[in-house]
């Protein structure tokens, strides 16, 4: 009888259910139920894959996530650049080729089918991992308590236990992670994926037990197998293992396989019981099994011709997932092996796994024949030899061990491996059994492709993209966007085929000389609302913001404790208990957290609100000389007129027939009207004002020009021209910080001795003597240019732009005493060349502010 | 001159995942101690919500949000801040803050439960429910409303909602 498909048997396949795929370009048949490897098994392809190191013949080896030998490239139905073939269910079409244990990335990512990859959120009360007895058992217990029950098991078939109805059964599903409290992630892997984030009052691992291989001379050779996995092989899916075999094992139930393979068809010529002294000391073989030498206890040396040998030294329970969550060990003598021993109380392990594995005489490594040829990590191509060298060299740890040899680090997770390396080095360095422990384990469990983890989290789902109710306007009229943080926002608008730095001279130009509008609604917005808003504001601003008259604004800097800028914006004051606050774009977040962190943390005596509005609020900021016709022609109830509407107020009214806030703020130094309309009336106001603003030349602008034109203002940009170690007074700020208003965040920090030096880096305004070279922003500048490389740095510039306005480029910086050197030359040593720097105020335009009310 | 909802172009998408928008509705977020709310009738049952004229979502120990009809803000406002008078509380009107997807059919929380970490099966998820939460990288707030679900969500993220829905649902 040839190896192959037994004419009856098999629990696991269906074989009214032929299933057709390729292995190293041949077409073969199994069934349904079939993994990869029983399948192979059945087309009598015994060897068939190659070691990766040594390129040694090997063959499958065991039947589940412990295999070290069976790995393979699946190119259909779906890609996976490398999978242990007994964990792969046979699907029709499947198209595997052989690996030697390293996966290959395909060159082009997009050749490639990808499975179709889905997750799932679920919650039950307990969750069981592993689908044989003990966890059958617990599933079926749990769910007699009215309990909702998750059982998952990695092999393609599962025996439901009766059930009630809440108990959900994975088939062809492995636990990658058990983290805190009860949170387990699950693979389930058909031709589609199914990721499960699984929630669970307690998890229960029946995971089983693993076959230990007994370390001896040509035990890499095909045909040398767990004893376990002839035995699944020939009871789950009807495979004939061998033709003539023998058995080698160091307990009962390793010896009752033979008899399973006799009943099987299988010659079984000789069984070795290690227990009483006999040893199979070599296998041999060229490109498969083909003999074994068996030492006798009376010393003599016996050959048989064999193409099986079926090897059990003992059971280890597997706790891969127990002690990656910090289940501890302990080592047990009568079994020879690691049993748990105290974990979390959320967490049990039943059956194998709990120890209830067969007792048995260690033996770790046959003392007879070549060391070099004894496999300890059939992976790895590590060897006793290998082993005893690291040894030799003076390492006393398996977890050094491991490190020294790669035992254990292969796809396959040492999981044959892991004790059986442990176990010889506590043997060669003369110690007892259990001495050094497994090395750790962790998460996952078996391999899981970034694909599965990301799940529909990829492409444009990779991250939000969030845009304005304006969008749409922008996207028509040919928009070029920016990211900032999670919003797509207009960088600049160009004409036909202009180029960046034309569109932006041109929607800067607008501005100065016409009218310029900018979509301004991603400004993070918060109403403070409560009696007590005066104080907290005062407390969280470095200015004063209590003594603000209702229907005004005022501008704002919050710092961190340490002193440095954090963020800016206005506060319009509502009503005496209500204000407004606008924040940067990036940080509305982190300014509302930061408020109620305060509130809730240290104030709690003070009586406010916070509410984020960031999005109630469409904001259309029009700015230029002739902003005001155009909110005038707009069409509005409110009087816009220079006296009746001055600079930092805001009136309540409509523009364009619907409810609005008009405020009058700029962040161009221009005359400015900012627009806040309920933001479903934000693209319609939006259309209004670009209509209403038509015979006056207006251009829709981005945040390139608002860049440009509030530096020719010198208006900094929080976490553009600072960075998180910026003072107001480096930035020439101290107008703005009030010291006689009472204490504010910040405030004491700013009287440190490293915040009050003189030589910090401060903010100026740089002319390069080109006017035409632009410096880089980032570009280092120095005092001195010596020409020789390190030169004392003495800043560096932050924003840097062509203005048209001043017909020029200019650059703003942060320069060591730079206050103290307006009208000094400063240098910036670059790759191309020297530039050469006046240092001026950082207010290039309009510095005395007459602009603003147009 | 017309408004536009947050998801006016999508109501195919959504109607292919068994879902509409419900727009323009008036949103109310009120601020105050739950002693006070309690005079109100609000329900303090962490993450529970009351539907009669109008509904009543609790969203933390001190904040709740106030879902009426279409056009309704204005006059709910006025009669919150007539109720809550003297009291220390904010009542903001947030009606355009997020938008609002109704889920129908009996899959929608298999379809939610692709994204969305919260346990949404009956045993502790029905009639009355709420929950703020996340949908992917979106932040939602989920109510179970008479028979279907609802979700809201910040404009600014709807499409990536509906488009995550739409990538999510079964083929």
């Amino acid at each position: 009888m040839t190896p192959g498909r037994l004419a009856h048997g098999g629990a696991w396949i269906d074989r009214s259910k032929p299933v057709l795929f390729t292995f190293d370009g041949t077409e073969l048949e199994g069934f349904q139920g079939d993994t990869l490897a029983s399948a192979l098994l059945a087309n009598g392809v015994v060897g068939g894959f190659r070691s990766p190191i040594l390129g040694r013949p090997r063959g499958i080896h065991a039947a589940g996530v412990e295999e070290p030998n069976g790995y393979v490239e699946i190119s259909a139905p779906w890609f996976d650049a490398i999978a242990a073939a007994t964990t792969v269910p046979l699907v029709d079409g499947l198209v595997a080729r052989s690996r030697a244990g390293v996966g290959r990335l395909p060159e082009d990512p997009g050749s490639v089918a990808t499975p179709r990859v889905a997750h799932r959120f679920v919650h039950v009360e307990v969750l069981v991992v592993g689908g044989g007895a003990s966890g059958r058992a617990a599933a079926r217990a749990a769910s007699q308590e009215g309990d909702r029950v998750l059982l998952v098991d990695e092999h393609p078939v599962l025996d439901a236990p009766a059930t009630g109805s809440d108990m959900t059964i994975l088939a062809n599903a492995t636990a990658l992670g058990v983290y805190d409290d009860g949170y387990a992630v699950v693979l389930e892997r058909t031709v589609d994926i199914v990721v499960w984030h699984v929630r669970a009052g307690r998890v229960v691992l029946a995971t089983g037990a693993i076959e230990r291989p007994i370390a001896l001379a040509g035990n890499d050779l095909p045909g040398v197998m767990l004893a376990g996995a002839a035995q699944t092989y020939v009871e789950r899916y009807g495979v004939r293992p061998g033709e003539r075999a023998a058995v080698f094992a160091t307990n009962d139930p390793g010896f009752g396989v033979a008899d399973v393979l006799r009943q099987a068809g299988v010659d079984v010529v000789r069984t070795v019981d290690a227990r009483s002294g006999e040893l199979v000391i070599e296998a041999l073989g060229a490109e498969r099994l083909e003999r074994i030498l068996v030492r006798t206890t009376d010393g003599r040396e016996e050959a048989f011709d064999v193409d099986l040998l079926a090897v059990s030294g003992g059971w280890n329970p597997n706790l891969g997932l127990w002690r990656s969550i910090g289940g501890g060990l302990r080592y047990d003598d009568e079994r020879a092996a690691f049993v748990p021993d105290g974990g979390p109380p959320w967490l049990s392990v039943e059956g194998r796994a709990a120890g209830d594995v067969p007792a048995g005489t260690p033996l770790w490594f046959v003392e007879h024949g070549d060391d070099a040829a004894k496999f300890v990590d059939l992976q790895r191509d590590q060897t006793v030899a290998d082993i005893a060298e690291a040894v030799g060299g003076g390492l006393r740890s398996v977890e050094h061990v491991k490190r020294a040899t790669y035992i254990g680090t292969a796809v396959d997770q040492g999981r044959t491996s892991g004790v059986l390396a442990a176990e010889t080095v506590s043997r060669l360095l003369g110690e007892a059994a259990g001495a050094q422990g497994p090395s750790n384990a962790r998460p996952p469990y078996a391999p899981a492709s970034y694909l599965s983890l990301a799940g529909p989290t990829r492409g444009d789902l990779l991250d939000p993209i969030r845009t304005t109710p304006m969008h749409p306007w922008h996207v028509a009229h040919g928009a070029a966007f920016e990211n900032v943080g999670q919003w797509k926002r207009p960088w600049f608008f160009p004409r036909d085929a202009e180029p960046m730095h034309r569109a932006v001279e041109r929607e800067c130009l607008a501005v100065r000389n016409g009218v310029g509008a900018m979509d301004a609604s991603t400004l993070g917005k918060i109403e403070v609302v409560g009696a007590d808003a005066p104080a907290f504001l005062d407390r969280m601003y470095t200015n004063r913001m209590s003594n603000l008259a209702v229907g005004s604004i005022r501008y704002g800097l919050m710092l961190g404790l340490d002193g440095m800028v954090l963020d800016d914006g206005v506060a319009m004051r509502l009503a005496e208990d209500r204000y407004l606050v606008t924040t940067t774009t990036g940080g509305a977040a982190t300014v509302l957290d930061r408020f109620e962190e305060w509130l809730q943390t240290e104030w709690p005596d003070l009586r406010v609100y916070c509410t984020s509005v960031t999005e109630q609020w469409a904001v259309v900021a029009i700015n230029g000389p002739r902003a005001r016709e155009v909110v005038s022609a707009t069409g509005t109830d409110v009087d816009v007129a220079r006296e009746a509407f001055p600079f930092m107020t805001f009136r309540d009214g409509h523009v364009a027939g619907v409810p609005a806030r008009l405020a009058r703020v700029s962040f161009s130094g221009e005359l400015a009207y900012e627009l806040h309309v309920p933001a479903w009336h934000g693209l319609e106001v939006w259309e209004a004002v670009m209509a209403a603003g038509e015979p006056f030349g207006i251009e829709p602008y981005g945040t390139e020009a608002m860049h440009v034109l509030r530096a020719e203002k010198g208006y900094v940009i929080v976490g553009q021209d600072t960075d998180g170690s910026v003072t107001p007074h480096d930035l020439g700020m101290d107008w703005i910080v009030n010291l006689s208003k009472g204490d504010f965040i910040g405030r004491r920090s700013l009287r440190r001795s490293d915040l009050v030096r003189t030589d910090r880096k401060q903010l100026v305004g740089l002319l390069p003597d080109d006017a035409r070279a632009l410096l880089p922003e980032g570009a280092q500048l120095v005092v001195e240019d010596t020409g020789r490389i390190p030169m004392p740095l003495a800043g560096h510039v932050t924003s840097s732009y062509q203005s048209a306005a001043l017909g020029r480029a200019f650059a703003l910086a942060m320069l060591a005493g730079g206050h103290e050197m307006h009208g000094t030359t400063v240098f910036a040593p670059l790759p191309e060349g020297t530039l050469a720097c006046t240092v001026t105020s950082p207010v290039p335009y309009d510095p005395d502010g007459e602009r603003r009310d147009g | 001159m017309t408004a536009r909802s947050p998801l006016a172009e999508r109501s195919a998408d959504l109607g292919r995942v068994g879902a509409r928008e419900l727009a323009f509705l008036s949103q109310i977020d009120v601020r105050v101690d739950p002693a006070g709310a309690t005079t109100l009738g609000f329900p303090t049952d962490p993450n529970t919500a009351t539907s009669g004229g109008r509904d009543v979502l609790w969203l933390g120990p001190d904040e709740w949000l106030i879902v009426g009809v279409p056009g309704a803000t204005t006059a709910i406002m006025h009669e919150l801040e007539a109720s809550l008078s003297g009291l220390h509380c904010s009542v903001v009107d947030v009606s355009a803050n997020r938008a609002v997807i109704e889920l129908a059919g009996p899959s929608r929380h298999d379809l939610l439960s692709s994204a969305c970490p919260i346990d949404l099966h009956p045993r502790s998820w029905d009639d009355g429910r709420c929950a703020q939460s996340v949908f992917g990288a979106a932040q939602v707030l989920l109510h179970e409303r008479e028979g279907v679900t609802r979700l809201f969500v910040r404009p600014s993220f709807a499409d990536y909602v509906v488009d995550l829905l739409l990538t999510v649902a079964p083929a």
